[in-house]
């Protein structure tokens, strides 16, 4: 069994707003969402880097207290995207509790903030504060609160796919949910990743010396991927959903298809579990080329991982050229929100649809001198009409993970 | 502490603590107010610091069956009997 599967539905919460308006218009007037690092009171002061990605406004939240107790930070922006996707996909309440349904749906560690609270009473409280730890709040803090607090608020009864790959966490989830769909598992899946506002993760990167330190000063001139005076990534927060249903399902309740997923891969390196690797890469790109069963020459742009990196835009670009050359536009999203860690891939799905929808495509943000040793490839410098038909979303992780997804325009009559 | 003290503390909690708005004496809180096993653990915490001691598991296996304020209260003045004759 081979089913067609598309996008019926999204909602995001990045660093560069809420909306498609809202995020387009950072988009094609240069505006970045990165800011000054957070003084935490814990690792903010011994953190080299003074930036992240930050959701600097007021989300508006409206749960129940029977939800929200089992919920930490990264459990309100899953189910808040959650939430908005499954309203605006005009689906019913027969098929989200059919069992038809499923959730794949992660962060990076669960809710570190809840965590950082369990281990302050866990090392300097006494007996009788230790013994307040309790079940809320492991599932507050676990790996997978993301996946089933939105499981309990929409009484979903399907698959539960919970993938904790750091910055591959919902690519996999959309790659997972496509395939349970594609393969008759499931009917819909709704799919993404959320992280919140967090220095652990900045702490690991900076003590890595991964992390860009150089602007400081001028957050938004940070990252850059590409870029000569590229020094490293900047951590983000933000959260992302989309709603991915098998295609006849979908045209026959009159659903607005969004776009097209077509093909989908993961591999691992097989080795280093922190360095690039441009075989890795390659052969991510070529499995995920034939799953979608076109060629090369039939994906006309490209959403690059594009950190920031000193060699990872390097092996990226390395790779991205062995496999297409130079034909298709290349941008790398995170330049305007910095890496939103388990959320980048859903996000940057979703900011490859709005571009599909409008017909144009933007510049990477703060690539104002291309390094030469990534200069081989057709790098996206301005706001230009240009029709995507056929694009590739890239995402790799520590751990070796690597993922591409292939997503379609459905022209709809 | 008098059965209504002890009553109007724990609706204190149910208000405070669960967003539970007066609840009946004998509604059955599961059925009717969303309240379950994870709610019960926390009661169970606000108890101990209304007592001022801690539960044993025993005494706290006890409260499982526990469905209505009604029966919240039984609980404590239960256990409030056990520790005055202790004391």
């Amino acid at each position: 069994m081979n089913r067609r599967v598309v996008i019926t539905a999204c909602s995001a919460i990045t660093p560069i707003g809420r909306t498609r308006a809202e995020m387009l218009h950072c988009l094609t007037n240069g505006v970045s969402g990165v800011k000054p690092l957070k003084e935490d009171g814990l690792l903010s002061s011994f953190i080299h880097s003074k930036v992240f990605g930050t959701v600097d406004y007021p989300v508006t939240y409206d749960f129940k207290r029977s939800f929200r107790k089992t919920m930490g930070p990264v459990a309100y922006y899953a189910c808040q995207v959650a939430k908005e996707t499954l309203e605006s996909s005009g689906i019913g309440q027969d098929l989200i509790t059919s069992g038809r349904l499923g959730v794949a749906f992660g962060s990076t560690h669960g809710s570190p903030t809840v965590q950082r609270e369990i281990y302050k009473t866990f090392f300097g409280g006494t007996q009788s504060d230790v013994r307040s730890i309790g079940a809320v709040d492991y599932l507050k803090s676990m790996v997978h609160t993301t996946a089933v607090n939105i499981t309990k608020m929409f009484g979903i009864t399907g698959r539960v796919i919970s993938s904790s790959t750091a910055c591959t966490t919902s690519s996999q989830s959309i790659g997972f949910g496509y395939e349970m769909i594609k393969f008759g598992m499931q009917d819909a899946m709704l799919c993404g990743g959320a992280d919140e506002y967090d220095t652990t993760t900045v702490a690991v990167f900076d003590n890595l010396l991964a992390c860009s330190t150089a602007f400081n000063d001028t957050p938004d001139q940070t990252p850059r991927p590409f870029d000569a005076k590229r020094d490293g990534l900047v951590v983000g927060e933000g959260a992302g959903a989309v709603l991915l249903e098998e295609y006849e399902h979908a045209r026959k309740r009159g659903a607005t298809i969004l776009g097209e997923v077509i093909g989908f891969s993961c591999n691992n390196n097989g080795g280093d579990l922190i360095l690039p690797n441009l075989q890795g890469i390659t052969e991510t790109i070529r499995i995920g080329l034939r799953d979608a069963g076109i060629s090369a020459g039939e994906v006309d742009f490209i959403s690059a991982h594009a950190t920031g990196t000193k060699m990872g835009d390097v092996i990226e670009a390395q790779a991205i050229h062995n496999v297409y050359g130079d034909h298709p536009p290349v941008v790398g999203l995170k330049s305007y929100m910095g890496h939103t860690m388990g959320s980048c891939g859903v996000i940057e799905t979703i900011i490859l649809l709005h571009l599909m929808r409008e017909g144009y495509i933007v510049p990477t943000l703060n690539l104002s001198k291309i390094d030469e040793r990534c200069a081989m490839i057709r790098h996206s410098r301005e706001v230009k009409d240009y029709p995507i038909r056929t694009a590739a979303v890239q995402n790799f992780a520590f751990g070796g993970v690597n993922t591409n997804l292939f997503i379609r325009k459905i022209s709809q009559g | 502490m008098t059965r209504d003290e002890i009553t109007a503390h724990i609706l204190q909690i149910f208000r405070k603590e669960f967003e539970i708005e007066n609840p009946g004496l004998d509604d059955d809180l599961r059925e009717e107010h969303e309240f379950d096993s994870i709610d019960a653990v926390e009661l169970l915490l606000q108890i101990e610091k209304m007592l001022g001691s801690e539960l044993t598991q025993e005494e706290k296996k006890q409260a499982m069956d526990i469905r209505t304020i009604n029966q919240v209260c039984d609980y404590i003045e239960g256990l409030a009997r056990i520790r005055q004759n202790v004391s």
